[in-house]
């Protein structure tokens, strides 16, 4: 039980719910006094959320550094002797426990996300409503929506948390106890997203367009107040990842001898401190409208609600570059290790991202192209959406560039990297349809969309993460993944992605809608349908293999030693898993980050574990 | 050198083959209305482009792990290759000149099937969207009705507005859609060209009734529409 | 310290954070002002308090050049001086709220929240007070007997970033106030 006690979570959990429930109270008694029904959902809950939250950071003893510094008492930093696992329960403020939290959280979410759907996969998989109601269709399809991005970008977080100090030759993030905030707030952002069905859920989609949104019911609120959570931890995170790169890099490490990930992190980190202000600010409109009655989207009463979707694109377009800029780093990170030759166009590549970042920035009017915009505003956007596809298509070309003439090693992650490359293709490619307005008049809001997104999102995201895991899973653990179990991970993951979602291109364009329960049997869109729900369960079964790998490599997989893979950046010159404090001494940045080819080519010296620096070696 | 060669023609291979196939398989539902035939040239384009990218890609991505996998005892690294600014110049600059051209034959297209046609009066039909249902109003007739009802290769302008949230008038034979906002009108303009039954389908999530928020759609004769005018009650 | 060889700025960093962190916030005010915009135009209703707005304006401006006259004690270790000017501060930012709060009372009648300048006005000033009450509270953090020790150390982090944040709360209102009381 004291365990139990002294985990920082459990006494979170214990504050987060007394003080929401005390926070519930006091409105109720409020509202009573004002002679106001006293039992009204949505105040009373979203108050009681909000404190509840802020409990449970208080219990978690998040506050306490800042609290101590307030009164002016210089809190000494030990770190307890405590078994290892526990540090994952509590406040911990190293970069690489925080990194793991937010992975495992993201898989976790990611799981509940792709059961919601597939749920409704099979009610779609033919015409007629089978086994669930519309509403519950709608619910599951727009929490599958915001949930999987809840959780790209937890697992954003999570990758850069653990890679950029380390490839930077940092001891740690620049803001140690900002960064543990930074994840903390997400756990309640995830409990909000799951309370949400059993509320009622909400029929929004997750882009949550008012007018509907403003009258959806109560699961609308715990999504709105989730993800405004979420987009703090964005926030907070891009500042702690920026100063990072900006102020802690090891000596001799120039912009231009950063991996390429550490390029895309600071390209996403940026996106994300400027843009996620406006989602947060759509979404927060919405809560006002809902539960104060003011009227910024209400057309009846002077409000606009072509101004909710500039808020929201504004935000969620770049958003989608966050998703995928670190994505798109890890297949820069293992393309070179792999082939066993330079990146090919460094700089190049390196810019791209910042590329992809500014151009991301100024195109989100082409979600807009059939939503009632002026035609002058139309052309300029499909412009500049075009134009993305020039850096993006820079990085495509380099990295098959990389592989030319290489010493290629089929190994899983490669693989995986592989696969990414393609289906990212594919998502882009098939990006470019939409961009341009007339077609995208046909094809906005059918699956075609939906088969772009998904696309570029496990091309992005999902597909670059497996090639993560597999190819930094040896330095975390000091454990290898299973190579067998991976390539038939791999294989059934890229045959379900394909049979899952190439049909939906066929299908937008013959007339399925998107967010739709069911259709017409005329349309003859069954049997595709059909296809795309077994894809949908072979991809769960990849998944499945995917977490019976890493649960069982985790204590019985084969041994790594440090640098498994023959890879010159800095976190493999370290042991695996790595020290506490990452480097004992600063590292000495020599050269360029992917020598390969180049006999005696370093990029770091690296004092041994334990050591002081040898100035000389 | 030789495999650049080799590699060419094999992309010029696959390319040629994948453009054939994109061009000939109906990938999208039948053509009925001058708009839909503008949008469908585009769509053409559109594919042929993204066949030959794509097979420039899947072709290198393929022969290079085929060709350069490395050899069971070879630990060794490749060559030394870093960059080539000659060919990153390209892979920059004829993406580059594709897109704009994309984009500016895109704008022509926009402009083409927004404009009002000049040589015909156009039949206007004014279209409410509620939780779930559609209305259409023919200010010209003076009726009101629950289908669409029009005549064929008649020019048509559809004043779109939402009562309640967000709509979106889709018929797919048709190509464009376009949205019904409350609070504000919206046009499409529509020339429809065959003669038959067609489904119009709301293409914005409305709620719960949003998958069936249908409404039927019948494009006839001149004389036809005429007569079915004359028969609605005023 | 443990690790001596490790040269961190922690200065450097934490001004770096800093600046983020305000550039981040700015476009909170950003998109709410061009919320503004987007929904009302120039439009602005008759009924706005201007004597108030001004006397609004003149506090917080005052207020930071007091902050300013505050931080540079600080830095010259004169605690006394120091103190006063940041209380004075506080004075004026506590005021100012204050004023915010006469200035909902007037307009929940002229132009209550269920209107469009209503909804833009009250969200706005909300926002904006927001800030300034976090302002007031971080101000009378850096008051406390706690933080003595560490200006006498001639550690005035504390006192540098608060006073930044009030400046930047007071740029805030620069673009704000023309916004509601001015443009038409
Ligand atoms: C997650 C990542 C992600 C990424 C990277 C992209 C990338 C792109 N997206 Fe996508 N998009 C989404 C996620 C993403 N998108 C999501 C989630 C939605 C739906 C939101 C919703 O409504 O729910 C969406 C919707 C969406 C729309 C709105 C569709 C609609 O609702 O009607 C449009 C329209 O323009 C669009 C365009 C593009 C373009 C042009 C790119 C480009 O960046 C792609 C560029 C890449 C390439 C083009 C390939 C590589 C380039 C080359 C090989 C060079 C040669 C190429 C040419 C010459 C063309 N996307
Ligand atoms: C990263 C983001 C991401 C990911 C990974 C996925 C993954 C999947 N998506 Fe999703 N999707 C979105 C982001 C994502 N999606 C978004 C943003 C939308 C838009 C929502 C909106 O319109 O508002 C959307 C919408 C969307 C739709 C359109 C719904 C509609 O318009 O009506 C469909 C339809 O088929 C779909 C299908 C799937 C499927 C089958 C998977 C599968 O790949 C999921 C597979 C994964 C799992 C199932 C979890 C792991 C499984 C196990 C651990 C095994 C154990 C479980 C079982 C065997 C049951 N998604
Ligand atoms: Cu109306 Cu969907
Ligand atoms: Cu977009």
């Amino acid at each position: 039980m004291t365990i139990l006690f002294s985990l920082g979570i459990v006494r979170g959990i214990i504050w987060g719910l007394a003080s929401g429930g005390v926070a519930a109270g006091i409105v109720m008694a409020i509202r009573s006094g004002l002679g106001l029904p006293m039992w009204s959902p949505g105040p009373v809950t979203g108050v009681a959320a909000l404190v509840g939250t802020l409990g449970f950071l208080t219990g978690l003893g998040a506050f306490n550094y800042w609290l101590e510094w307030a009164l002016g008492r210089q809190k000494e930093e030990h770190h307890a002797d405590q078994p290892r696992w526990r540090r994952y329960f509590g406040f911990d403020t190293n970069h690489k426990t925080i990194a793991i939290q937010y992975m495992v959280t993201s898989f976790l979410v990611i799981v509940v996300a792709g059961i919601y759907q597939l749920i409704d996969r099979l009610e779609v998989s033919a015409p007629g409503m089978q086994y669930i109601s519309p509403g519950t269709y709608n619910s599951l399809m727009s929490l599958h929506g915001i949930m999987m991005l809840g959780a790209v970008l937890l697992g954003v977080s999570g990758m850069i948390n653990y890679l950029v100090p380390l490839m930077i030759g940092a001891r740690d993030m620049a803001f140690p106890h900002l960064n543990a905030l930074s994840y903390w707030v997400t756990p309640p952002a995830v409990l909000l997203l799951l309370v949400s069905l059993p509320a009622g859920g909400f029929d929004t989609g997750w882009t949550a367009y008012p007018p509907l949104s403003a009258r959806a019911p109560l699961g609308m609120q715990f999504m709105l107040l989730a993800f405004y959570l979420v987009g703090w931890s964005s926030i907070l995170g891009s500042i702690n990842f920026l100063t990072t790169i900006f102020k802690m890099r090891a000596p001799g490490m120039g912009l231009f001898r950063m991996p390429i990930f550490v390029w895309t992190a600071l390209s996403t980190a940026i996106l994300q401190l400027i843009f996620t202000q406006f989602i947060a600010m759509a979404f927060l409109m919405v809560l006002l409208e809902r539960l104060l009655g003011l009227v910024f989207f209400a057309p009846d009463k002077g409000g606009n609600v072509i101004l909710f979707q500039h808020l929201f694109w504004f935000y969620s377009h770049p958003a989608v570059y966050i998703f995928v800029l670190p994505g798109l780093g890890v297949i820069s990170e293992v393309l070179p290790v792999f082939a066993r030759k330079p990146l090919f166009g460094y700089a190049a590549v390196a810019l791209s991202s910042l590329g992809i970042a500014g151009g991301g920035a100024v195109v989100w009017g082409h979600h807009m192209f059939a939503a009632g915009i002026e035609d002058v505003l139309r052309v300029p956007f499909m412009i500049t959406t075009l134009l993305v596809a020039v850096p993006t298509g820079v990085k495509i070309f380099s990295w098959l560039a990389t592989l030319w003439m290489g010493k290629i090693r089929l190994d899983t992650p490669l693989l995986f990297a592989l696969t990414a490359i393609v289906v990212f293709l594919v998502g882009g490619i098939t990006g470019v349809p939409n961009g341009i307005v007339p077609t995208d008049l046909h094809i906005h809001d059918t699956y075609w969309v939906v088969a772009h997104f998904h696309h570029t999102l496990f091309g992005g995201f999902v597909f670059p993460t497996m090639a993560a895991v597999y190819f930094w899973f040896p330095k975390l653990t000091g454990r290898f993944l299973n190579e067998r179990v991976g390539k038939l991970h791999w294989a059934v993951m890229t045959v379900g992605f394909f049979i899952t979602y190439l049909p939906m291109f066929w299908l937008g364009l013959n007339g399925m809608r998107r967010r739709i329960a069911d259709y017409d049997p005329t349309l003859g869109l069954g049997p595709m349908n059909m296809v795309a729900t077994i894809g949908g369960f072979l991809i769960a079964l990849a998944m499945l293999l995917f977490f019976i790998n890493l649960v069982v490599s985790l204590w019985r997989g084969a041994p790594a030693p440090a640098n498994p893979w023959r890879s010159q950046t800095l976190e493999w010159q370290l042991s695996s898993p790595p020290p506490d404090e990452n480097f004992s001494a600063p590292p000495r940045v020599v050269g360029p980050p992917y020598g390969y080819g180049t006999p005696g080519s370093i990029h770091a010296v690296v004092a041994p574990a334990g050591g002081t620096a040898n100035k000389g070696a | 050198m030789k495999h650049v060669s080799i590699l060419a023609l094999l992309i010029a291979l696959v390319s040629t083959g994948l453009v054939v196939v994109f061009q000939n398989a109906h990938l999208t539902p039948t053509v009925a209305a001058t708009q839909a035939l503008a949008v469908d040239d585009l769509f053409k384009l559109e594919f042929s482009i993204a066949a030959v990218i794509l097979s420039i890609c899947l072709v290198t991505l393929v022969y290079s792990i085929i060709v350069f996998r490395r050899r069971a005892d070879d630990e060794g690294d490749g060559p030394p290759i870093h960059g080539h600014t000659f060919l990153e110049a390209i892979w920059t600059l004829i993406p580059l000149a594709i897109v704009v051209a994309l984009a500016i034959y895109g704008a022509l297209v926009l402009a083409d099937i927004t404009r009002a046609a000049s040589s015909q009066p156009e039949l206007e039909v004014k279209v409410s969207a509620s939780q779930w249902s559609w209305r259409f109003e023919y200010p010209q007739y003076g009726i009101a009705t629950s289908q669409l009802e029009l005549p064929v290769n008649g020019p048509v302008v559809f004043k779109l507005h939402g009562t309640d949230v967000i709509h979106s008038f889709w018929v797919p034979e048709w190509r464009i859609k376009m949205d019904a906002v409350p609070g504000m009108e919206t046009v499409l303009r529509i020339t429809p060209t065959k003669v038959g039954k067609y489904k119009l389908l709301c293409a914005e999530l409305c709620g719960l009734g949003h998958a069936f928020m249908e409404a039927p759609v019948a494009v006839v004769e001149e004389a036809d529409f005429l007569n079915w005018v004359k028969a609605q009650p005023k | 310290m443990q690790h001596p060889t490790f040269i961190e700025n922690r200065l450097a960093i934490n001004r770096t954070g800093l600046w983020l962190f305000i550039f981040s916030d700015a476009f909170l005010f950003a998109a709410l002002l061009a919320s503004r915009y987007y929904l009302l135009g120039v439009l602005r209703p008759q009924e706005v308090n201007q004597p108030l707005g001004l006397a609004l304006s003149i506090i917080l401006l005052l207020s930071s050049l007091t902050a300013y006259r505050g931080e540079t004690a600080a830095i010259y270790g004169d605690i006394r001086r120091f103190r006063r000017n940041i209380l004075f501060t506080v004075g004026m930012g506590s005021l100012f709220l204050v004023g915010v709060g006469v200035e909902w009372a007037e307009a929940f009648h002229s132009f209550p929240p269920s209107t469009a300048y209503g909804t833009m006005f009250f969200t706005l000033t909300g926002f904006h007070g927001f800030h300034v009450l976090t302002g007031v509270l971080a101000l009378l953090v850096v008051l406390l007997p706690g933080q003595k020790k560490r200006l006498a150390a001639g550690n005035y982090w504390g006192v540098e970033a608060m006073v930044k944040y009030w400046h930047f709360v007071d740029v805030a209102w620069v673009f704000i106030y023309p916004t509601l009381y001015l443009v038409s």
